[in-house]
């Protein structure tokens, strides 16, 4: 539904994006990765129209993107502001109006989430009254309400306690299976694990990777296991694999092995078997933390 | 288009429904006519009660005549010694004591004031004044004019100036009220454009601190956003203005039938209907509350063509308004907070506050000067300085000049603080130069 193609943005001295190009399809959660600086930020705002590239394209449903998606966009910014002397409800009732809806319906709607994230009676309270986790729950109200097609979420979690960013991650889930899609831009590796089905890596104004994160993760995977056992037996290397770390846990020995190609867990399975008590074995599988550092820091030492 | 109406409507409810806005517009008026009543009160009772007696010891045999007791001294000679006089300063039935030593006419030296408070700047200029006269009088006696010549002598003259219009027609006319309307239209313009224009740097400022900003340029250009908070609050001041007229207004008419007896109201009524002049200024309806020296500033205010000084007024509040805070919201755009904002008001401000210095000083002196001329037609200052000169008159053409020049003015601020705006507003954290702004105004889109 959203597609990237070739944006360059270039600031007075420095270059933000690098001939960058990426596709979200609809109804796919899609996170948006890189370190701070990374240009990030400056993608986000060509796709919501707050400035424009110096070249490339993006398209809205094979629409060259224009005023008039602007409704069909919800954006929640990172650093999240409202107007603090103005009551919450008039306050979402305007944001909502400026994308479009028209008092009643605006209202409505209005309503039915105060009621649904229990802050019924938060309308006539004013910003200035309200924790930050009240504030951002507010916000996150009058990103949605216009019932956009593309919700781009910039760290949607900080600033809320474990209580209430799990309610906002359903509220997330719920919207995702009733349409939207997501681009979410995010540091927080887990969240991006839990809730997306695509990734980009943006780093240095270039996008390093993308794919699904299965995929991404798939092709990060190496072969390697944990095996803990029970027996006084030391493992060493022979044609099925190779013993890359031992360790000892108080009776048990932990061992890190890589299979050699076309081996099988099975295989070395069937090795250890006569000779110790096999306890546990995990294949070691990168987080998609592990994916990030690897990446960015393998660029940057380039 | 209907998104500049709604942000329209939300700068100017949220102001409106401030309760400092209400306070102001409700309390501005009465403390203005009130501040106005009591100086005019005290002024013009200080004029006829003071009263201040002078004991004259004089040792001076050449000064013949005597002073004579007025309005706001009386002078008793007493035949005491200096010593003896000050030393029954405190029984006697006298403040001061004047000392007259010998001297010529011709360099009357050494004349003494005491008393046991120091003399005020007024007695000492009434006592010299009349020592003056005195020899004057004592001179001219001396030349061989008699009492009865010198009585015919002293005449009042009361100027009644009179201005003669394109049409040939006398138009009444004062100078003393147009310079009063003058004043009076060149502060309240000078305070209007400040005090509104910084209210658009503030907004800018709270958007981007607040960091709403970038939810609201999601949503809306960010032309529109500067364009609407502009117009906005310009509404705000409209409002104000106008509420200020129907308050003062009723306020000055209800104290006109609570103070002055009932033919005086008729009168003054009479002049308030052709002049409305009372509407462009709180301070006149105070004065109106007193009649006497005041009626006469009303009646020749009927000359004036106060419908047509209101609206060049509200023209040029609009115009110079427009024209100063479009600069005041880039600004504000280009800042963190209100404290970054110095170095960049005084180059704002400077033209401002010379346009109002030179319109009250110059303009008023000279209405018609080149300086004047000039000083209505340059934008940064005609707001001010043609509103100070309607009054005294402004040729058609060089009203419609000044008119336009202003509207090309703010067109081109608003185009310049536009250019900066759509940058500053998403630059956070750094501090923001000239140069920097320059650049900002260079980028495309």
């Amino acid at each position: 539904m959203l597609s990237v193609k070739n944006i360059v943005k270039q600031y007075a001295t420095h270059r933000a994006l690098d001939n960058v190009s990426l596709e979200v399809e609809k109804g796919k959660i899609f996170g948006l990765l890189g370190p701070n600086g990374a240009g990030k930020t400056s993608l986000i705002r060509i796709i919501t129209q707050i400035t424009a590239p110096d070249s490339g394209e993006v398209f809205f449903n094979g629409e060259r993107l224009n005023t008039k998606h602007i409704s069909q966009i919800g954006y929640l910014p990172e650093e999240r502001g409202l107007y603090k002397k103005m009551e919450i409800g008039e306050q979402v009732l305007y944001l909502s109006k400026l994308k479009g809806l028209d008092s009643a319906e605006a209202t409505r709607r209005i309503r039915y989430w105060f009621e649904k994230l229990e802050m019924k009676d938060w309308w006539s309270k004013k910003v200035e009254d309200l924790s930050k986790g009240m504030q951002q729950k507010v916000q996150f109200v009058a990103t949605v309400l216009h019932q956009p097609e593309l919700i781009i979420l910039d760290e949607p979690f900080s600033g809320f306690d474990p209580v209430n960013a799990d309610i906002i991650k359903n509220e997330i889930l719920e919207l995702n299976k009733n349409g939207a899609t997501f681009i979410f831009s995010t540091h927080r590796m887990e969240s991006v694990e839990e809730l997306c089905d695509n990734i980009a890596l943006i780093n240095k104004s270039h996008k390093i990777l993308d794919g699904t994160v299965d995929e991404i993760k798939a092709s990060y995977r190496s072969n390697t296991y944990w095996v803990e056992y029970e027996g006084d037996y030391a493992v060493a290397s022979n044609d099925v694999y190779d013993v890359l770390q031992t360790e000892n846990v108080k009776a048990n020995t932990l061992v890190k092995l890589q299979l050699k190609e076309n081996r099988t867990a099975n295989e070395a399975l069937s090795l250890l078997l006569p000779h110790v008590n096999i306890h546990r074995l995990d294949e070691v599988i990168p987080t998609m933390n592990d994916i990030f550092i690897e990446k960015v820091k393998g660029q940057n030492h380039e | 288009m209907n998104k500049i109406l709604l942000i329209i409507q939300r700068e100017y409810f949220s102001r409106v429904k401030k309760k400092s806005f209400i306070v102001m517009t409700f309390l501005t008026p009465l403390l203005i006519a009130g501040v106005y009543a009591i100086i005019g009160y005290f002024t013009y009772k200080g004029i006829k009660d003071t009263h201040d007696s002078v004991a004259v010891v004089s040792n001076n045999k050449t000064l013949t005549e005597k002073l004579q007791t007025n309005d706001n001294i009386e002078y008793t000679y007493i035949n005491k010694s200096l010593e003896e006089a000050k030393k029954a300063i405190g029984k006697a039935d006298y403040d001061y004591i004047l000392y007259l030593p010998e001297f010529t006419l011709d360099a009357p030296k050494g004349i003494e004031l005491f008393g046991t408070k120091q003399a005020g700047m007024s007695l000492n200029r009434r006592v010299s004044g009349d020592i003056e006269e005195l020899i004057r009088t004592q001179k001219l006696k001396e030349s061989g004019i008699s009492q009865s010549d010198l009585d015919k002598l002293k005449t009042n003259v009361d100027i009644s100036t009179k201005k003669i219009a394109d049409t040939g027609a006398e138009e009444e006319s004062s100078a003393g009220a147009s310079t009063f309307i003058a004043f009076t239209a060149g502060v309240l313009m000078f305070m209007f454009i400040m005090m509104y224009g910084i209210q658009v740097m503030r907004g800018v400022i709270e958007e981007k601190t607040s960091r709403i900003i970038e939810v609201m340029i999601s949503s809306v250009k960010p032309f529109q956003l500067m364009m609407g908070k502009i117009v906005g609050i310009a509404l705000v001041g409209l409002t104000q203005f106008m509420l200020w007229i129907v308050l003062t207004l009723a306020i000055s008419t209800a104290a006109v039938s609570l103070f002055v007896n009932k033919d005086d109201v008729k009168e003054i009524a009479a002049a308030q209907a052709q002049s409305q002049v009372t509407t462009a200024n709180p301070t006149m309806s105070a004065a109106a509350t007193q009649a006497g020296p005041i009626g006469d500033i009303q009646k020749s205010l009927a000359g004036l063509d106060v419908g047509k000084i209101v609206m060049v007024f509200i023209f040029f509040f609009l115009g110079g308004y427009l024209f100063y805070s479009a600069l005041y919201a880039a600004i504000g755009s280009a800042v963190d907070s209100e404290t970054e904002t110095q170095q960049f008001m005084m180059p704002v401000m400077l033209p401002l506050l010379l346009g109002y210095a030179l319109s009250l000083s110059v303009v008023t002196n000279d209405p018609y000067g080149n300086t004047a001329f000039w000083l209505s037609m340059i934008p940064f200052t005609s707001p001010i300085a043609m509103v100070v000169r309607m009054p005294y008159g402004v040729p058609t053409w060089e009203l419609a000049l000044s008119m336009a020049i202003l509207v090309a003015g703010f067109l081109g601020t608003v185009w310049i603080a536009g250019r900066i705006y759509r940058v500053g507003i998403l630059m956070y954290g750094k501090k923001t130069t000239f140069k920097e702004m320059f650049k900002w105004f260079r980028y495309k889109n």
